[in-house]
This record gives structure tokens, C-alpha cells and sequence, in this order.
């Protein structure tokens, strides 16, 4: 009995000394929460990211804070928002009230990310959101500024906007596959897995492609963990299609494109298939994954300005692999929040909201201007064109991801070319250049 | 004043009569009135948070309870109910401007009506068939709301609604005022005739019918009922996180409330209620090991399901409570005889 009456007061004095030591070493740091899906790719990108950025900050002294120099102090934070929206709102509150956070980075799912917006704005804290992309978190900027002012986007860009640009690749590939195949009109297959989040966008598809004088040679839905397609791609080779635009964020995209791939369906990939962001996109595919093309934030041997090499081949280097989208939560701390910190000379929220939402800064995917609206109300959300921030073509070769877009890109015809460095030339597939060589 | 200080005494004497007498009605009045001191003890955002969401769900289990657990509709559609009642309160406070105090009852209302529209064409099913039916339904509304975005605000649901209550402790005392009076309603209509019909519906339809009793009513009365609570519950999910989305429709909501229901013990009202209380905090405590989290909280439910397969606070209960063999009065395990018949307690 006295021994464990011993080993109570041992783990008490060792609970108190932690609660005191802990926060008297709380005294000289920044703490900063990072939120996300732990358990998924996304949240590791948001955790990665910060990760690098704490240690590459606290390598510096940390943050100069009005002549007072703090280290960063990351709490990591599962959100488990793809399974549980309430889960969510509560790990955020914990950030608030029980780990006392000075600024939150993180956040995937939009119906989450609302949620916990609120709960954030509500404790007067920064959250800058690294990964969901709809308009609205940024419209309750303006339309509330004095609750919202708290909230930026620090990636992606917004849905409009990415909608906008994976057309823009529809039309790059297009106007290729015209030009180099002779093909006056082009049929175009939307094949989008059954998901919410792309309905609005198979909408959307079907009403643009007309406009840029394309057909829709129909809509495929197949499930998004569907593991045999071949139904799928022979009717889409019956409909005639020489594209097919994809539209997938699960495993789906992996037995298409390996489908596709195999069955040698005259018709190039073109469009979102997250899983042809990963590195083991390849080898997943079994070879097969190849001309597929996506959209992307980083590839490696691409640079978008002086500061992209640099973070993913230290990203490469330290996780293995190259940064996911979420993984801009080192941007957002090293070139956002770390120098307004810096130029505000202090922690205060409210000062930090004016020094960060004026001027423009350099990060590795571009250069981040906050947008105001037709009003000209803030909205804190990222400028998109060129000259700020424009994402990247990626298209698989010989078992590499090479960046093919912006490729003497011009948003308007007055506009200059854009082309970043490392961008290489769009390649057909061979089967489909026999395909229609022979026609 | 001899008239309030004679009810006072009778209050008094079936407090100490009734209540001081088991060792599970002692446990509910202290659950009652620590739910209704917390804020005053602790001033936790936090832990307030968590009970506020507990409440909730409780409201939610308890419905789920009702319906499949008394009357034997096993329900695996039950975030319909919760959905409807979530959206329904958005609707009505993002479109007509209405007050949290009116949308969270018309919202239910809403609710009731679904459980109708639900409850009529399952009637002729039962078992295993019913509870496939009544799975799709959460999932056609789902695809419906993404349909007409412009109302539902599709995928990212419906944001900035009115809070219940400018406050931490005043959401508090709403929302679990509001639990504590419609569990204990909810307990009431078990307790009552209707409770009684809704067993037998359970035991024995046909008997039931042979009876002279209209199961189709009773049975229909049960959707709405349960389709009423959950629906109150989603209306005050919906108005405390200020959004209403597809997340209160999916299969996990409604097969977390079938959870709560088989861990704390089916055809109770309190059984859910409890686990509820245990299980929503327990996930929250398991956050300290991420990694390990969801599948501790596996392990603690199957083990809990595999040695108290009756649910466990049925099986606590029937550790500390014993019952009389002649007159069926609940007594605490150590009496030696039964305090209202005499009877000996074996």
C-alpha cells in the first residue's frame, strides 16, 4: 500500500512539474495548431509542410516578435473531418481553449472547414486554410468582416478558379490534339467518380464544352473505389471520344488510367485524378499510368520562382516524396504569416489581419496577393492568373510526372506568354496517334 | 401553506421512497443535477462543448431508441430523421429569417413528416428488410439536397446560421434542459400504454392485432414520435454548429446512433442516453493517442458487446439491482428480503 502510495505522489509531482514546466516554456514560443486529416494524405501534406517550416524558422532563432526572438511550437491536431464533421469542430476548440494556440493552419473538408471557421473566429485566432477550396469561406470575409477578418485561404485557390484552369487545360490538349491529329471536331468523354463534390462540376463541363466547339460524347459515373472499369472505357471507345476529361479525387483513378492504359483506348486523359499526383502513381498503374494528365501544385524539375526548387527538393528529401497541395502550410508560415509577424511586431490578431491581407509575397507555387471583390470589400482569398498564382499540367512520362503546362500560355490575347521553367512539351499517346493517323 | 408543505412532504416521502431506494434512480438524479451545476462548477469552453454535443446525440440515441428499440422497426436510416431536422431548421432560419426557438420545432415537425413518408411504405416490411429499406432513404435525401444547391447549399451544406444563444452556458442550459425534458418525455411514452403496445408490436404483431389494436397506427405513431426527437436533435446540432450539411445524412450517423443504442443497452431510453454520455467523451479522451484512436475505441465497444451483450448499463444495473421473484419490484442487490412484498430474495 505504501508503495503505491509512493508511486502516486511520484506521478503527481511529475504531472505538476510537466504543467509548469510546459507552460513556462509556452512563455517564449509561438504556438501554432495545425489541423487536418492526420490519418490521410492531406493531413500528413499539412503536417509535413508546417514541420519543415517550424524547423526551418526556429534554425533562424525564430521569429523576431517586437526585438524578442520566439521559436515555433507546432500541435499537431487530427480533425478526422472525412468521417466526422463534429470531430472536427472539436479538435479545433481544443486547439482554442485547451492548447491555447496563438494561429491555426490546416483544414480540408469545406463542411468541416465552415464549421471550424466559426469556432476559430469566434476566439478572435488567425486561421489560414490549407486545402479546402470553395468560394464561401472567403465571401464570409467580405459579407462579415469585422467576425471573419480572422480567416485567410493559403491554398489551393478557390473551386471557380480550379475549375477554370483544369478547362484551360481541356483546351490546351485540344487544341493539340486538332492541330498535330488534324481532328476538325473534337468528342470529349466526362468521366466523373460518383461522388457530391463532382456533380456541380459535370455540370459545369457539359455547358463548356460546346462553347469551345467540343461535343460531349456522354457522362460516365463510376463508383469511386470501383476496381473494374472496362465496361466504362469500351462504351466510351463505342462513343467515339478522342478525350476523356476525369474527374477523380479516390482510388478510382488508379484501375482507369491502368485500364485505359491496357485496353489502348484511343483517347487522351485529361482533367483532376488525384491519384496521378502521387509519386506512386506509376508504378501503381503498372506502367500504364502513362500521358495521363492532371492537374498539380508541385512537380518536381519545375519552377514557378526562385523559391520552388528549394522547398520541394528539401520536401523530397526529408518526407520522400513530392509536396502535396495541403502541404502550403509551409508557405503560409514561412513567406505569410512568419514575416508579417515580424513587420506587426507582435502576436495581436487584429494588427496581423491588416499587415497580411495588403501587398503581395513570393512563395514556392507563385506569388500570393489577396483579392478584394467587385465591391472592393476584403476577401482574403488568393489572386489567381498569371503573374500570381496558376498551378501547374501534369502529364506522366516515361514514368515521370513532367510539368506541360502553362506552355506559351496566354490568359488574354494582350497578356504575355506564360511558361514557367521545366515545363516540357505535351506528348500524345502513340496508340492514339496510330488511331486517328490511320482515319 | 399547509396544503404546499403537505406536497413538499409527499415529495419528499417518494423521494426517499422511490428514488433513495435504488441505487440506478440515485445514479439518474445525480447524472441530473451534476448536468445541471457543471457550468457552475467548471467554466470549461471545452468540456461545456462536449456535453452540449453529448446532449444532442443523446436526444438522437434515445429516438433511435423508441422507434427500433420498443416497437422493433430497426431503423438504419436514422440520420434521415437528424438530417431533415438539421436542414429544416436551416431552411426555415437562412430563407424566412425565423428564430432558433421556431425552426428547431417546424424543423422537427419536417422530421415528422419524413418518418411518414418513411414509415408508410415500410409498413409490409420487417427485419432485415425493412432495415435495408429504411438505410436508403438518408442516402436519396443526400442526393436530393445536392440537386437543388441553391436552397441546400449542396456539398458545403448550409453555414452561418443563428446561434441558440450568444453564451457558452447559455447553448448550455438550452440544450441540455431541452435533452433532460425529452428523454424524460421520452421515458414517459414508454412507460405508458402506448410504451406497453409498442412493446407487444415488438413481441408479437399478429397478437397484437388479434387484440383489436391497429399496429399500422401505433407503428406509424412510432416513426413520428422518433422522427419528431430526432428531428429536435438535429435542429439543435444544426443551430449550435451553425451549419447544416451532407455529414448529417451519412451511413456513419446512422449506424453511430445504432452503436450507442446496443453499448448502453436497447429498450431502456436511459441505456442510450448513458452510452451516449460515455462514448462521446471517451472518443474525445482518446484523442491523446491519434494513431491509435478509432481502433481503441473499437476494441472497447466489441469487448463491452461481448461480455454484456445485453448492453452495459443494463448489465451494471442488474449487478446492483436485483429483482423480486415474486412481485417483480426492482430491489438493491444486498436486501435480503423484497422491500415491498417481504418476499426472500434469492
Amino acid at each position: 500500500m505504501k508503495m503505491i502510495r509512493r508511486i502516486m505522489v511520484i506521478l503527481l509531482m511529475c504531472a505538476v512539474a510537466l504543467i509548469v514546466g510546459g507552460s513556462a516554456w509556452a512563455g517564449d514560443t509561438i504556438k501554432i495548431g495545425i489541423i487536418g486529416p492526420m490519418q490521410f494524405v492531406q493531413g500528413k501534406g499539412h503536417w509535413n509542410g508546417a514541420t519543415l517550416a517550424a524547423e526551418e524558422i526556429n534554425a533562424k532563432g525564430g521569429i523576431n516578435v517586437g526585438g524578442k526572438k520566439m521559436k515555433v511550437e507546432l500541435i499537431q491536431s487530427d480533425s478526422n473531418e472525412f468521417l466526422n464533421v463534429t470531430d472536427a469542430t472539436n479538435a479545433m476548440e481544443l486547439l482554442m481553449t485547451k492548447e491555447k494556440v496563438d494561429f491555426v493552419l490546416g483544414g480540408f473538408r469545406t463542411e468541416a472547414v465552415l464549421a471550424m471557421q466559426d469556432i476559430a473566429m469566434e476566439h478572435k485566432k488567425i486561421f489560414i486554410g490549407c486545402g479546402a477550396a470553395h468560394p464561401e469561406l472567403c465571401t464570409r470575409v467580405a459579407e462579415n468582416y469585422n467576425t471573419y477578418k480572422y480567416f485567410f485561404r493559403g491554398t489551393p485557390f478557390n473551386s471557380k478558379l480550379l475549375v477554370k484552369t483544369s478547362f484551360l487545360h481541356l483546351k490546351f490538349v485540344g487544341d493539340i490534339l486538332k492541330s498535330q491529329l488534324d481532328i476538325p471536331a473534337l468528342k470529349v468523354a466526362i468521366v466523373a467518380e460518383k461522388a457530391m463534390w463532382a456533380d456541380p462540376m459535370v455540370t459545369a463541363t457539359e455547358g463548356f464544352l460546346p462553347k469551345i466547339g467540343m461535343e460531349v460524347a456522354g457522362i460516365w459515373r463510376p463508383s469511386a473505389v470501383a476496381t473494374d472499369l472496362t465496361a466504362e472505357l469500351k462504351a466510351i471507345q463505342s462513343s467515339g471520344a478522342q478525350m476523356i476529361y476525369t474527374i477523380f479525387s479516390s482510388s478510382v483513378g488508379i484501375p482507369f488510367a491502368r485500364q485505359c492504359g491496357e485496353l489502348k483506348i484511343p483517347a487522351v486523359q485529361v482533367g483532376i485524378n488525384v491519384e496521378a499526383q502521387k509519386d506512386g502513381f506509376y508504378e501503381a498503374t503498372q506502367g500504364m499510368g502513362n500521358y495521363v494528365f492532371t492537374m498539380n501544385t508541385y512537380c518536381r524539375g519545375v519552377e514557378y520562382n526562385d523559391l520552388t526548387a528549394p522547398f520541394v527538393e528539401s520536401y523530397v528529401k526529408r518526407f520522400g516524396e513530392t509536396p502535396p497541395y495541403t502541404a502550403d502550410t509551409y508557405a503560409a508560415l514561412v513567406y505569410g504569416l512568419a514575416p508579417a509577424i515580424e513587420q506587426a511586431g507582435t502576436l495581436d490578431a487584429d494588427k496581423l489581419v491588416k499587415v497580411m491581407e495588403v501587398g503581395e509575397h513570393k512563395v514556392p507555387s507563385g506569388v500570393v496577393k489577396y483579392m478584394v471583390d467587385e465591391q472592393g470589400r476584403q476577401l482574403h482569398d488568393l489572386t489567381w492568373g498569371p503573374g500570381y498564382l496558376t498551378s501547374l499540367g501534369v502529364q506522366w512520362q516515361n514514368g515521370k510526372p513532367v510539368g506541360v503546362w502553362p506552355n506559351k500560355w496566354k490568359a488574354t490575347p494582350e497578356s504575355q506568354e506564360v511558361t514557367y521553367k521545366g515545363i516540357a512539351d505535351y506528348k500524345i499517346p502513340p496508340w492514339v496517334i496510330e488511331a486517328y493517323k490511320k482515319k | 401553506m399547509s396544503l404546499l408543505r403537505y406536497h413538499l412532504r409527499k415529495l419528499f416521502m417518494i423521494f426517499k421512497n422511490e428514488v433513495l431506494v435504488l441505487p440506478s434512480r440515485i445514479v439518474v438524479c445525480i447524472f441530473f443535477i451534476l448536468l445541471l451545476i457543471w457550468p457552475l462548477i467548471f467554466e470549461d469552453p471545452y468540456a461545456m462543448r462536449i456535453v452540449i454535443l453529448a446532449s444532442i446525440f443523446a436526444i438522437f440515441a434515445a429516438s433511435w431508441d423508441l422507434l427500433s428499440g420498443f416497437t422493433g422497426q430497426i431503423n438504419f436510416g436514422h440520420a434521415l430523421f437528424f438530417g431533415v431536422g438539421a436542414y429544416g431548421a436551416a431552411i426555415l432560419n437562412r430563407q424566412t429569417g425565423m428564430p432558433p426557438w421556431g425552426s428547431i420545432p417546424l424543423g422537427a415537425l419536417i422530421a415528422v413528416l419524413a418518418g411518414l413518408i418513411v414509415g408508410i411504405p415500410c409498413l409490409r416490411l420487417r427485419g432485415t428488410y425493412l432495415a435495408l429499406t429504411t438505410l436508403a432513404f438518408p442516402i436519396i435525401l443526400a442526393s436530393l439536397i445536392m440537386t437543388a444547391p441553391e436552397y441546400t447549399g449542396g456539398e458545403m451544406g448550409m453555414s452561418g446560421l443563428a446561434r441558440l444563444a450568444m453564451s457558452r452556458t447559455a447553448n448550455y442550459y438550452i440544450v441540455v434542459v431541452t435533452m433532460l425534458v425529452l428523454v424524460t418525455v421520452m421515458w414517459k411514452i414508454t412507460d405508458s400504454r402506448m410504451g406497453i403496445i409498442f412493446h407487444a408490436i415488438r413481441e408479437d404483431e399478429l397478437a397484437v392485432k388479434a387484440a383489436g389494436i391497429n399496429t399500422t397506427m401505433y407503428k406509424l405513431i412510432a416513426f413520428s414520435l422518433s422522427g419528431f426527437f430526432a428531428g429536435i436533435s438535429g435542429g439543435l446540432y444544426a443551430h449550435f454548429m451553425r451549419i447544416a450539411g451532407p455529414s448529417t445524412l451519412e451511413v456513419s450517423m446512422s449506424f453511430q446512433v445504432v452503436i450507442w443504442c446496443v453499448f448502453g443497452g436497447m429498450v431502456t431510453i436511459w441505456g442510450p442516453v448513458g452510452a451516449v454520455f460515455i462514448l462521446f467523451p471517451l472518443l474525445e479522451f482518446l484523442r491523446m493517442w491519434p494513431e491509435w484512436r478509432e481502433l481503441m475505441f473499437a476494441l472497447i465497444v466489441l469487448i463491452i458487446l461481448l461480455y454484456m451483450p445485453g448492453g452495459l448499463l443494463p448489465w451494471v444495473r442488474n449487478k446492483i439491482e436485483t429483482e423480486c421473484p415474486r412481485c417483480k419490484i426492482r430491489n438493491v442487490a444486498f436486501r435480503s428480503s423484497c422491500r415491498v412484498c417481504a418476499a426472500e430474495m434469492k
